[in-house]
């Protein structure tokens, strides 16, 4: 029993800090306070975390081998494109419209498509994300660029691809050059209300299936070997080129499956903004997980839950900031990103008794802590700003002020 | 042989009861020595014996160790390389710590660059230093050269170059003339004559008894972490400076007896290996050599002569790929992967433990089981209980001290790692075992119960090739051993003929004689 605790310490500790906050939220605000409030709160969290969740698991795949993807933001963007595009290419003409520029011709009809139109398109877009995978893993195994500057470039370039296509695709299809596509098949758009399950469902499956290849099968030891060590895994006869290709094939799919889901929930792709910074989302969430980014080290369980982590608290900022919460989204999950992963860093390394501020960037630090905290108690108190953020500043000096000082006389104890 | 306890106001150096441990390993034990000023002592010892790691508390590259440690009479603790460089200690590493991107010059003065007007660097001034210091050493790279671009020789002259600009009046020289040729080493030895004058207290590291008697006052002997005894030199000689650095356990291990290598296994036929962009062309030139069933084949020479290359273009992880011909059981093979040499019943145990073999974040199953997961398949899945019994099994079979299957690869001492990692190369069950310096970083004891585990290996009809750095290991396991210089094969040497002068001489032989290649 203690042997499961032990091991899984960090799953435990994120499913603890899950509760707590959903706790705190409940007890705060009053939307926890109906049924029908709570339904609605459990539905959202659900709904966001299946989606963020679905490709966390694949940059998580590519953070335990040891690489990073930042692509998959544009990638959501770019499939979001790639999906609608295909359904209005694919779609019937309705008769009952007439382009504005030749009126031989029809806008496609997009209320009640035919089951094989988004299964077709839906084939395609996958593919396509394949593709992109493919790509960024030649041109990391074989051109050798670091996965950062490869994936990088796929971040700024897909989504520029993405907004260059849509114009090209709605001038051929409604005669006018459009950023954005509409679609209003219910199927596909129910996803957004009664049909949220759908991403849940996925989500599910997918990290189901993710959980057996990493922990049960051949190919995820390797994975892990690989991100533990590459060179040795190579000399140990592992095909890590092979093993590359299926991550980050994996991460660009996922990515891609979620842009098809987000574009479906909103029922607009929107090329410019869908997944805008999304990647880092995912990042977060694996990184929050457990999952170490120099490789080797991260479960699905643990990526699960950072994600519902995440999504907890976003919904947490949302709910208790009543005006401009999503100023306050970024601040918040920064911090709380932060710490997450520092707790679970200094758990390995000195723990508590290390020292937190040597020398003068201890000292800098003692006084950037204090003012940020000062900062944010400031903006976010509604009256007596500037009392409130200076007595908290003020607080905070002193108390690690306090600790500056004691490792400082604990250190030179030491030494003599 | 008495012990001369100088007194401590005139020793330089007094290191008192110093311990270091490692997790899963004591390097140093209790160990106090002092040296007079003006004094050249020898440090000798195995492989694991601790010299390092004494050397490197010396020169405040390890700064958390009990005991205490005195310069010039007054207690020292270094919190760093600059506290003991200002404490007149310098350091020559034993394994380089060069920044190949930089220049001969600039890696000279790094961290003390020579500096004009205040913030610009005076590379002018920095060079010229150099070429100083390089006619000292009467030898003649040039100054402005990347440091990559240098012979391995070359660039120990460089960290040598590097200790004396400090102008140290401690030096501490960690096997300097490991790859240097005897020329090179001849004009070392002359350098250290004049640092003497100068009155320059210097520890010298190393393991070849010539150096040692040539220049030492007095000699230490290290074994396994502990300090066996402190000699003059006058009153000791060779063979007992060996007795005590190799103990008598090793020597009662009598290995070739009764070997009887079979038939042809593998052939290599004028292997080349090119190294594009560098002055000698080839890492690996014209190497031919056959190794047989059973049989333990040594591949020795100096620092850069080519050994890990070879095993690494026998095993299918060169880049680029060598040239010539490799036959398996007398069927042409060319790897393009370790993959497939795996597949063909080739294993290889590389050099580099830690950044090489080792997966510090899994457990000791883990390592073990890495290459042979398909052993532990039940429907497609790992089975833990399969793979488990699997790991137990070779824990068992080489005797890993461990906690258990399920501890920390990092828990265990450097042997056992060792031990992990030639398990898990076992469970593939392979024809030819590539060992690359195999007992590097390895205390004695673990040692002795590897050089078994070869031994029952080979006689269980394998084909072993060996490579070392330590040449009293080959001459004690291996049935011939191929002698490597820059590349090339200088000699081959059958047990009887074997002697570690004579393979030296053959290891820093630069013209390659053919008679003698062909010799054995």
């Amino acid at each position: 029993m203690s042997e499961f605790f032990r091991k899984h310490r960090n799953e435990l500790g994120l499913a603890v800090a899950v509760l707590v906050v959903v706790a705190i939220t409940a007890t705060l605000s009053e939307t926890y306070h109906s049924a029908a409030g709570r339904a609605e709160t459990a539905r959202i969290i659900f709904r966001e975390a299946a989606m963020l969740g679905i490709f966390a698991l694949g940059a998580a795949v590519v953070i335990i081998a040891g690489g990073i993807d930042l692509s998959a933001g544009s990638i959501i963007a770019f499939s979001g494109t790639i999906f609608f595009g295909l359904l209005i290419t694919l779609a019937p003409d309705d008769p009952g419209t007439r382009w504005a520029s030749d009126a031989n011709l029809h806008f496609p009809q997009t209320d009640e498509l035919a089951l094989w139109i988004p299964a077709v398109a839906l084939l395609i877009t996958l593919a396509i994300a394949f593709l992109v995978g493919s790509f960024h893993t030649w041109l990391i195994t074989v051109i050798e660029l670091p996965p950062f500057v490869a994936t990088l470039a796929s971040l700024v370039g897909l989504r520029s691809l993405a907004r260059l296509l849509i114009q090209d695709i709605t001038v051929l299809q409604y005669g006018q050059r459009q950023s954005t596509i509409t679609i209003n098949d219910e199927l596909l758009t129910s996803v957004s209300r009664e049909s949220w399950w759908v991403s849940c469902v996925l989500w599910l499956v997918l990290s189901g299936a993710l959980w057996v290849l990493l922990s049960k099968t051949i190919v995820g030891r390797h994975l892990y070997a690989m991100g533990g060590n590459e060179e040795a895994a190579r000399l140990s006869g592992i095909r890590t080129d092979r093993l590359k290709w299926l991550a980050y094939c994996l991460s660009s799919m996922t990515a891609a499956l979620a842009g098809v889901l987000y574009a479906c929930y909103i029922g607009t792709t929107s090329p410019a903004t869908d997944g805008m910074g999304y990647e880092l989302n995912a990042i977060a969430a694996a990184v929050v997980g457990g999952c170490s980014l120099t490789g080797g080290i991260g479960t699905v369980a643990g990526v699960i839950l950072g994600t519902l982590f995440l999504r907890v608290i976003i919904d947490s900022v949302a709910k208790l900031f009543r005006s401009q919460p999503d100023l306050f989204e970024g601040l918040v999950v920064g911090m709380l990103v932060v710490l997450a992963v520092a707790v679970n860093q200094l758990r390995s390394t000195g723990g508590v008794r290390k020292p937190y501020f040597p020398g003068l960037l201890g000292l800098l630090n003692v006084a950037i802590i204090s003012v940020l905290a000062g900062v944010m108690t400031s903006v976010t108190s509604s009256e007596a700003k500037l009392r409130n953020g200076l007595l908290v500043a003020g607080g905070t000096l002193v108390i690690l002020g306090a600790r500056a000082i004691a490792e400082r006389v604990k250190g030179r104890g030491s030494r003599v | 042989m008495t012990l001369d306890p100088r007194p401590s106001t005139l020793s330089h150096i007094a290191v008192r009861s110093i311990t270091k441990r490692f997790p899963g390993v004591t390097a140093l034990q209790d160990v106090s020595l002092s040296v007079a000023r003006g004094e050249l002592h020898a440090i000798c010892g195995e492989n694991g014996a601790g010299k390092s790691t004494l050397m490197k508390i010396l020169a405040g590259v390890i700064t958390e160790y009990d005991g205490e440690l005195q310069i010039a009479g007054r207690s020292v603790r270094f919190a760093g390389t600059r506290d003991a460089a200002a404490a007149g200690v310098s350091i020559i590493h034993q394994e380089l710590n060069l920044v190949g991107s930089l220049s001969v010059a600039a890696n000279i003065f790094l961290g003390r660059e020579v500096r004009r007007a205040g913030w610009l660097l005076d590379d002018r001034g920095m060079e010229q230093a150099t070429a100083e210091l390089f006619a000292q050493l009467e030898t003649d790279i040039r100054p402005s050269r990347l440091v990559r671009e240098l012979r391995v020789g070359d660039q120990q002259l460089v960290e040598i170059a590097k200790a004396l600009s400090l102008r140290s009046d401690i030096l501490i020289m960690d096997e300097p003339t490991s790859a240097l040729t005897d020329q090179e080493a001849d004009r070392l030895f002359r350098v250290i004559g004049r640092l003497r004058q100068q009155g320059v207290t210097i520890l010298y590291i190393s393991h070849k008894m010539d150096e040692i008697f040539r220049l030492a006052d007095r000699i230490t002997v290290l074994r396994d972490g502990s300090l066996v005894r402190t000699l003059d030199r006058e009153q000791t000689s060779r063979r007992e400076i060996t007795h005590l650095m190799v103990g008598r356990e090793i020597e009662s291990v009598r290995l070739e007896d009764g070997r009887c290598p079979g038939d042809a296994l593998l052939d290599v036929e004028d292997l080349s290996l090119p190294w594009p962009g560098h002055a000698r062309r080839w890492r690996l030139e014209n190497v031919s050599f056959q190794l047989r069933r059973g049989e333990v084949l040594g591949i020795a020479g100096l620092m850069g002569a080519g050994r890990t290359e070879l095993l690494e273009c026998l095993f299918g992880a060169a880049s680029p790929p060598p040239q010539g011909r490799i036959l398996l059981d007398g069927r042409p093979v060319a790897f393009t992967h370790p993959a497939e040499a795996k597949a063909a019943g080739m294993a290889m145990v590389s050099e580099d433990r830690k950044r090489l073999g080792l997966f510090s974040r899994m457990t000791v199953r883990e390592n073990i089981t890495l290459c042979t997961l398909r052993d532990a398949l039940r429907g497609g899945l790992i089975q833990d209980s399969r793979e488990r019994r699997l790991a137990r099994e070779s824990v068992e079979q080489l005797s890993i001290r461990t906690a258990g299957t399920e501890a920390a690869i990092t828990s265990l001492s450097g042997g056992n790692q060792q031990k992990c990692i030639i398990a898990r190369w076992l469970r593939t069950q392979p024809r030819v075992l590539l060992l690359d310096d195999p007992t590097r970083g390895i205390d004695v004891g673990a040692k002795a119960e590897l050089y078994t585990i070869i031994d029952a290996l080979c006689r269980r009809g394998m084909g072993i090739i060996v490579t070392s750095s330590e040449l009293p290991e080959l001459v004690t396991l291996c049935d011939r051993i191929l002698v490597l210089c820059e590349g090339r094969v200088t000699g081959e040497l059958a047990r009887g003929e074997f002697s570690e002068q004579r393979i030296m001489e053959f290891a820093t032989q630069r013209e390659v004689h053919a008679s003698a290649g062909a010799a054995s």
